[in-house]
């Protein structure tokens, strides 16, 4: 199995505020991992500092063997490598749907125009927008129907890897099952992948591990079924007990 | 009593309509000028170097803080008196104009980009973009559009400031009104005539600018709300 992306003893703070205190873990080719966690633990900041979006303190990030954290590695490059979907969607408002997808194709892969064109369309069609959405803009469109755009933006740039940050919690109960199929339908075509969410039956059914995230360290790991089902780590348990009554309260 | 006014038109009337062409040709073109110079700035301002960061500042504080006819003064009458070099009068009004808007224009476009949500560029940045593709592609377009209201305001205001330009001698529509108020002592008449121009112009612009602001508007976001309403 290929190694995608490696990270090692990673670390930042924000001044005395220590929010990952030396991550470490791996994915390799076609594997998904979900990252779940208390809110604070430094999960949204551990996906901003792998494509650098936030700068890390300290500690090694790999990307097939290339290093990111080294200071001569080009990062836009990089960055066009790892696809990035946001807890708030991020798309670019002054653009339609469609221009969404085409703009990285175009601006940045500088693909001729036709070919871009297709591209654009394949994304679109596999996270399920259909053609009469392509025009509109997305203060036009739903939350679930702007973060499949936005999906559809980051795997039109054929990225490596796709790293979302809780794709579904800025969304409303009805929309949350959209985004999550349409995740899967990348997870069924091999996509690898790195999920920071807070659907834990979702986080089940679809990842081949799962890293509990807390204080800033990876206190526990290991596949689903003993992660969840089972769990050995109080602080697990506590969390899982929690984020089930809330299900539950919804 | 409108005697008075068809003589003066009878008279001066290619006079005025010179006059009103030189303070529409003021005004656009240091507007202009002052847009490309204040996006420069901003950008300096907000994304620039620390050095150019300050000295951008600098500028942007200098200019606001100082009267618009002291600058032109400095220009036409400063600046030549080194003997390094002479400005027309009409150059050295658009200069000195768009120089000034530069600051204020600045000053718009950079609370525009700050407007801007700051995963926008988080997005841009995490599909490969490099900063400055970034600042054109993304918040350039948006930028735009959020500036049209304050822009509208600066083009009023330079309408008005064009009357400035009469002191290095350049005849516009201000100038010619003087012009004719000693020729024929009817000041009263020949201000009144400016003074219906100026605003006639004044109200064009701004028609002109709400089409753009509506015609440039992003669907769901920037709707412009009919007049009166308030909700």
């Amino acid at each position: 199995m290929k190694e995608v992306l490696k990270v090692i003893d990673l670390k930042k703070s924000y001044g005395k505020n220590e929010v990952l205190k030396g991550v470490n873990f791996s994915i390799n080719e076609n594997e998904i991992k979900v990252i779940i966690g208390p809110s604070g633990g430094g999960k949204s900041t551990l996906l901003y500092c792998i494509n650098f979006l936030v700068k890390p303190n300290s500690g090694k990030i790999f990307l097939d063997g290339v290093e990111l954290t080294s200071s001569s590695v080009d990062l836009p490059k990089m960055r066009e490598k790892i696809g990035f979907v946001f807890q708030h969607f991020n798309l670019f408002m002054h653009l339609d749907a469609y221009n969404n997808v085409l703009m990285g194709l175009v601006r940045v892969k500088k693909m001729r125009l036709n070919e871009a064109k297709e591209t654009a369309e394949n994304s679109l069609n596999l996270v399920g927008i259909d053609k009469k959405l392509w025009n509109l803009y997305p203060a036009q469109l739903s939350g679930g129907q702007q973060q499949r755009v936005a999906i559809a933006r980051a795997i039109a740039m054929d990225p490596r890897i796709i790293l979302f940050d809780e794709p579904t919690s800025a969304l409303d109960v009805e929309l949350i099952g959209e985004v999550l199929k349409a995740i899967k339908n990348l997870a069924l075509k091999g996509m690898t992948m790195l999920l920071v969410t807070h659907e834990i039956e979702f986080a089940k059914d679809i990842a081949n591990e799962i890293l509990f995230l807390d204080n800033g360290v990876i206190i526990d790991k290991g596949i689903p079924e003993e992660m969840i089902m089972n769990p050995k780590n109080e602080r697990i348990k506590k969390f899982l007990g929690i984020i089930t009554k809330e299900k539950e309260n919804v | 009593m409108f005697e008075s006014y068809i003589k003066i038109f009878d008279r001066y009337g290619p006079d005025i309509l010179s006059g009103l062409k030189l303070t529409i040709y003021i005004t656009l073109i240091s507007i202009i000028f002052g847009l490309f110079l204040g996006l420069i700035l901003s950008i300096l301002k907000i994304y620039g170097p620390k050095i150019l960061k300050i000295l951008s500042s600098l500028y942007i504080e200098i200019i606001r803080g100082t009267p618009m006819t002291v600058q032109l003064f400095i220009i036409y009458y400063g600046i030549p008196s080194t003997g390094l070099i002479r400005f027309s009068p009409f150059f050295a009004a658009i200069l000195g104009m768009g120089l000034n808007s530069a600051a204020y224009q600045a000053e718009y476009f950079r609370t525009a980009f700050n407007a801007i949500p700051v995963g926008q560029s988080d997005a841009a940045l995490s599909i490969g973009m490099n900063r400055w593709k970034v600042i054109l592609y993304i918040l350039l377009p948006q930028v735009i559009r959020i500036t049209i209201p304050a822009w509208t305001n600066e083009l009023i205001a330079l309408t008005q400031y064009s009357s400035l330009a009469m002191i290095l001698t350049v005849m516009e529509l201000t100038s010619v009104a003087k012009f004719i108020g000693s020729k024929t002592f009817m000041y009263i008449q020949s201000f009144a005539i400016i003074t219906v121009i100026y605003v006639i112009l004044s109200i064009v612009f701004t028609r002109l600018m709400v089409y753009f602001e509506k015609r440039l508007a992003i669907p769901g976001v920037s709707v412009v709300r009919g007049r009166g309403s308030l909700f």
